[in-house]
């Protein structure tokens, strides 16, 4: 590699580092939606975060760098992680910082009973309607993330919208 | 590359369920409280241990890139 080649590649590294960055809160969204837990949530975004830096040759660039990272987050967490998060047992404090109200919107419950009943889902459901509901990707891209067809994220999403809206006595 | 924005529209959050028995308000407020669980989280500042690993791997590549500057890989 001569001297130019190399400045150009550390350039592009700076800016892949600047495009991880901006990506960090909805990864530490994403995966405190999915595990439950701050603590191992951020465990789950440094094993991404160095498991992207370390592959970012395999990122194809034009391509969602959101979707690349959740993909790999996900996969960290249901090979490792899963089985830990049920051994802790949440002693740390689950979502410490969840104290603010809901926003403005007058339609909101009340953002505890909310996360709770969050929690009683299956993952499948939990990360479908984060995946859709609150960061903002298509079907699609949840539907590659999760490794299923588009009709299995339509369905999941289905049942866990019925599942909430039971645990949380909507319907009555 | 574009950033994705946070707040992109999640069009039809509802109108499937709907027709599996679910009432557009409860819908709306199931959609509405999945947003502010969400930004409640995303707006939690950024732990400086993450942007100091960035940081760390970051001179590392420069360390080794400028050591192998010249050498086939």
């Amino acid at each position: 590699m001569n001297a130019h080649r190399v400045s150009e590649a550390l350039a592009n590294q700076g800016s892949f580092k600047d495009d991880l960055v901006a990506e960090i809160p909805g990864l530490r969204a994403f995966a405190t939606s999915l595990c439950g837990s701050v603590s191992v949530a951020d465990d789950l975004v440094q094993d991404a975060l160095l498991k992207a830096w370390s592959n970012s040759s395999k990122f194809q660039p034009g391509t969602s760098l959101r979707a690349w990272l959740f993909t790999i987050l996900r996969n960290s967490y249901y090979s490792q992680y899963r089985r830990r998060v049920r051994e802790i047992q949440d002693s740390d404090g689950v979502y410490a910082r969840g104290i603010a109200v809901a926003g403005d919107q007058e339609s909101h419950l009340d953002l505890a009973d909310f996360r709770k009943a969050l929690g009683m889902l299956p993952p499948e459901q939990r990360e479908v309607l984060t995946l859709v509901g609150a960061s903002g990707l298509t079907y699609e891209e949840a539907a590659e993330i999760c490794g299923v067809e588009v009709g299995t994220i339509k369905s999941r999403l289905s049942r866990a919208r019925a599942k909430l809206s039971e645990l949380l006595g909507l319907d009555e | 590359m574009p950033r994705n924005t946070i707040h992109r529209p999640t069009d039809g959050v509802g109108k499937q369920a709907a027709s599996r028995g679910l009432d557009v308000r409860s819908l709306e407020r199931i959609g509405s409280s999945l947003k502010a669980h969400y930004e409640d989280l995303v707006r939690t500042p950024i732990p400086a241990k993450f942007l100091e690993l960035l940081d760390q791997l970051e001179a590392n590549e420069r360390t080794s890139s400028v050591g192998s500057a010249g050498k086939p890989r």
